[in-house]
C-alpha cells in the first residue's frame, strides 16, 4: 500500500477561541497520484483545509498527515498557490523565478518554471506589480511547479484566468501529474471548471466534508430518477427530492434494484454537488471513505 | 500510476548554514530601497556630526573666544553666525540620532513583517523551502546587525562631536541635557534593537502594514518614556545636604529633593529657601533642619546609560521570544 498524499483525521480549525469553526471534524484520505477537486461554496473551509495541508496553519484539533509525515516536514515537497497569488511586487518575473531557484536548492526545475511563464508571453523583466491578475497566477504557478512538488495544493488557481490560459495551464498541470505522478489538489467553487480534469472529489460545506471519493465511484453510486408524484422512495437514501406537477424528481443512492417504471439517469458531477449543497441534511454515503481506500 | 512516483526527486532538506546567505541575498533585494535610504540617512547624519565636531565647533569656539575677549566693548565684533550654526546643526543631528530607532521600528513593523503578513508573501516564503522560524530569524538577524552598526556609529560620532565642544563653546549643552544625555550613550543602540523587535512582533500580531507601523512607533515611544521616567532610580543617587537659607543645591540628573528633619525624615519641601517670607516659619514648624537633593553627578553617566540599555535589551529579547512563540503557535 502506498503512502496517501493527504490523510486528515478529525481535523478542525478555528481562528480565535470564540470564533466559529472554519473547518471541523474533517476526515478523509487522498491517495497519491490523484487530481482532486476541493469543491464547496464560498467560506466553506476550502482555503483553511489547503493551508492546513500546506503547513501554513496549525490545526486546532485533529491531525493531518501529508506525504506520510507532518505538514511542516513535508513543506519542501509541497507546492502551494494561495488564493490571492501573493508575490513580491518589487521583483521582476525572471527575478521571482531566480528566487524560487535560490530558496529551493536541489529541487528547482528551471525548465518547467520557464515554460509556464513563457506560455504567457510575459516580459521577464516586467515587475510583478505591473502584471494583470492572470499573469500573476501564471508566475505563481511557475513558482509552485518549479520546486517540483510531490503534492501541489492550488487554492482557486483558475479564478483570474481567461478561458484560453485556463485551458493551457490546466494542460500543464495535467502533464505534470501524468509525467511525475504529482498529486494535485485544487479548490474551486465552479464545479464545471474541474469536472474534466479531476478524478477525485472532496466536497466541503459548512466546514465539514460532505462527500469524498473517486468521482466515477460517486457518480455510479447515485442515480437521478423521475417517478410519478407521491411515490415512496424508500428504502433508497434520498439526497434531494422535488415534486413538479405530477412528477417527482430525485437524486438518490439506490440500496437495491429500482422499479422498472422509474425513469433513471446518471447525474452529472455538478448535479451531484449541487444536490448535496442544497440539502445540508443529506448524509454522505457511509462507505465512501472505504471505497476511497480500496481504490488506493 | 503510483509507480511513477519514484521519478520524483529524492527529498532534499535545505541545508541550514548554506541556506542563510541565499535568504540574506533576497532579504537585501526585497528591502533595497529602505536599505539605501537608511544608509543615506546614516551617512548624512554622520557627515553632519563630523562637520559639527570639526569646522563648526572650531568656528564657534573662535567666535566665543572673541566675544569673551572684548567683554563689554561696544565696537566688538564676533562671528555670531558661527555660534548659531553650531547650535542649529547640533540640535538637528542630535534629534536625527534619536530618531533612528523610531525609523527602524516603523520599517520593521510596516515593511519587514507587516506587509509580508498582509499581502501573503510570508506564506509564499514559507512554501518556498523557508520554514517560518527561519524566515523570522532571517528577518531579525541582518537588520539587527544593520541597526547596531547604524546607531553605534552615530552615537559614537555624536559623543566625539560633543566632547570636542566642552569648555570652549559657552552654549554647548551639558551632559545631563536629556537629548544630549541619550544621544551620547548606548540607549539609542538598545532602542534600535527594541524597535526592530517591537516592529517585527507588531507586524506578526496585527498582520497589517500601516497598523503595525503606527503601533510599533508608538510602542517604542512608550518604552522610551517608561525608561526615561525610571531613569533617575536606575542607579543609587548621591544626596547633597544644604542649609535652609541656601536651598537645595546640586547639578546633574535629579532623583528627588525635599527637607530633612532632625530625626532624619525626608519630607516634601514647601518652599525652597528660608529667606522667602513665611518660609522660615513653615520650615521650623515642620522641624526641618536642612534641605537635601538626590542627584546623579556626571560620574553616574555610564551606570545610568548601561542599566537603562540593559532594561531595554531585556524587553527586546522578550519580544523576540514572543515573536518566535507566536509563529510557532500559528504554524505547525
Amino acid at each position: 500500500m502506498t503512502v496517501p498524499a493527504i490523510e486528515a483525521d478529525a481535523l478542525g480549525k478555528r481562528f480565535g477561541r470564540r470564533a466559529a469553526w472554519a473547518l471541523r471534524d474533517c476526515s478523509f484520505r487522498l491517495p497519491a497520484g490523484r487530481v482532486c477537486a476541493v469543491v464547496g461554496p464560498n467560506g466553506a473551509g476550502k482555503s483553511t483545509l489547503l493551508a492546513l495541508a500546506a503547513g501554513l496553519l496549525a490545526p486546532t484539533e485533529g491531525t493531518v498527515t501529508v506525504l506520510g509525515t507532518d505538514p511542516a516536514t513535508a513543506r519542501p515537497r509541497v507546492g502551494f498557490v494561495d488564493q490571492g497569488k501573493p508575490l513580491y511586487p518589487q521583483l521582476g518575473v525572471a527575478e521571482t523565478l531566480r528566487m524560487g531557484a535560490d530558496l529551493n536548492p536541489g529541487r528547482w526545475d528551471a525548465d518547467t518554471a520557464d515554460r509556464v511563464v513563457a506560455g504567457g508571453d510575459l516580459d521577464p523583466r516586467a515587475r510583478i506589480r505591473s502584471l494583470s491578475g492572470g499573469q500573476r497566477t501564471r508566475v505563481a504557478l511557475a513558482l509552485a511547479l518549479g520546486k517540483r512538488p510531490e503534492l501541489l495544493l492550488l487554492d482557486e488557481p483558475m479564478a483570474d484566468l481567461d478561458p484560453l490560459a485556463r485551458h493551457e495551464l490546466m494542460g500543464v498541470l495535467m502533464g505534470q501529474a501524468a509525467e511525475h505522478g504529482t498529486t494535485i489538489v485544487m479548490s474551486s467553487h465552479v464545479v464545471a471548471e474541474l469536472e474534466d480534469s479531476c478524478d477525485h472529489l472532496l466536497l466541503i460545506g459548512g466546514g465539514r466534508v460532505r462527500l469524498a471519493g473517486e468521482i466515477d465511484d460517486l457518480l455510479a453510486a447515485h442515480t437521478r430518477v423521475s417517478a410519478p408524484a407521491e411515490t415512496d422512495l424508500a428504502p433508497h437514501a434520498v439526497v434531494e427530492a422535488r415534486t413538479t406537477g405530477r412528477r417527482l424528481s430525485a437524486l438518490l443512492r439506490p440500496s437495491g434494484p429500482l422499479p422498472g417504471d422509474w425513469r433513471t439517469g446518471t447525474p452529472s458531477l455538478e448535479e451531484l454537488v449541487l444536490s448535496y449543497l442544497r440539502n445540508p441534511g443529506a448524509l454522505a454515503p457511509a462507505p465512501a471513505p472505504d471505497t476511497t481506500e480500496t481504490a488506493a | 500510476m503510483n509507480t511513477t512516483l519514484t521519478t520524483v526527486p529524492a527529498t532534499t532538506t535545505p541545508a541550514g548554514p548554506a541556506h542563510a546567505p541565499r535568504q540574506l541575498r533576497w532579504l537585501l533585494r526585497l528591502h533595497r530601497p529602505a536599505l539605501l535610504a537608511g544608509a543615506a540617512l546614516v551617512l548624512l547624519t554622520g557627515a553632519g556630526l563630523l562637520w559639527l565636531g570639526g569646522p563648526l565647533a572650531d568656528a564657534s569656539a573662535a567666535a566665543w573666544k572673541r566675544y569673551n575677549a572684548c567683554a563689554f566693548d561696544e565696537r566688538c565684533s564676533y562671528d555670531q553666525d558661527a555660534v548659531i550654526r553650531y547650535k542649529d546643526v547640533y540640535n538637528y543631528t542630535t534629534y536625527a540620532v534619536l530618531a533612528v530607532p523610531f525609523l527602524i521600528a516603523a520599517w520593521a513593523g510596516g515593511s519587514l513583517t507587516g506587509r509580508e503578513m498582509e499581502s501573503g508573501t510570508a506564506r509564499l516564503a514559507w512554501t518556498q523551502g523557508v520554514s517560518p522560524a527561519r524566515w523570522l530569524a532571517s528577518r531579525l538577524a541582518f537588520p539587527t546587525l544593520a541597526a547596531l552598526a547604524a546607531t553605534g556609529l552615530l552615537t559614537l560620532l555624536h559623543r566625539l562631536a560633543w566632547t570636542g565642544s566642552e569648555d570652549r563653546i559657552d552654549t554647548a549643552l551639558v551632559w545631563d541635557h536629556y537629548p544630549t544625555f541619550y544621544a551620547n550613550g548606548t540607549v539609542p543602540v538598545a532602542l534600535a534593537l527594541a524597535g526592530l523587535a517591537i516592529g517585527v512582533l507588531a507586524g506578526l500580531v496585527l498582520r497589517r502594514a500601516v497598523a503595525a507601523l503606527a503601533v510599533a512607533t508608538a510602542a517604542l515611544g512608550a518604552l522610551w518614556a517608561a525608561v526615561h521616567t525610571a531613569l533617575p532610580h536606575l542607579w543609587p543617587a548621591v544626596t547633597r545636604v544644604t542649609g535652609l537659607r541656601e536651598g537645595p543645591r546640586g547639578e546633574g540628573i535629579w532623583a528627588g529633593q525635599g527637607v530633612l528633619t532632625a530625626d532624619g525624615d525626608r519630607l516634601d519641601a514647601p518652599c525652597l529657601t528660608s529667606m522667602l517670607p513665611g518660609c522660615e516659619t513653615t520650615l521650623s514648624d515642620m522641624g526641618a533642619v536642612s534641605f537635601y537633593r538626590d542627584i546623579h553627578p556626571a560620574a553616574h553617566y555610564w551606570p545610568l546609560q548601561l542599566v537603562a540599555s540593559g532594561i531595554i535589551l531585556a524587553v527586546a529579547a522578550l519580544l523576540v521570544l514572543a515573536a518566535f512563540r507566536l509563529l510557532r503557535h500559528r504554524t505547525p
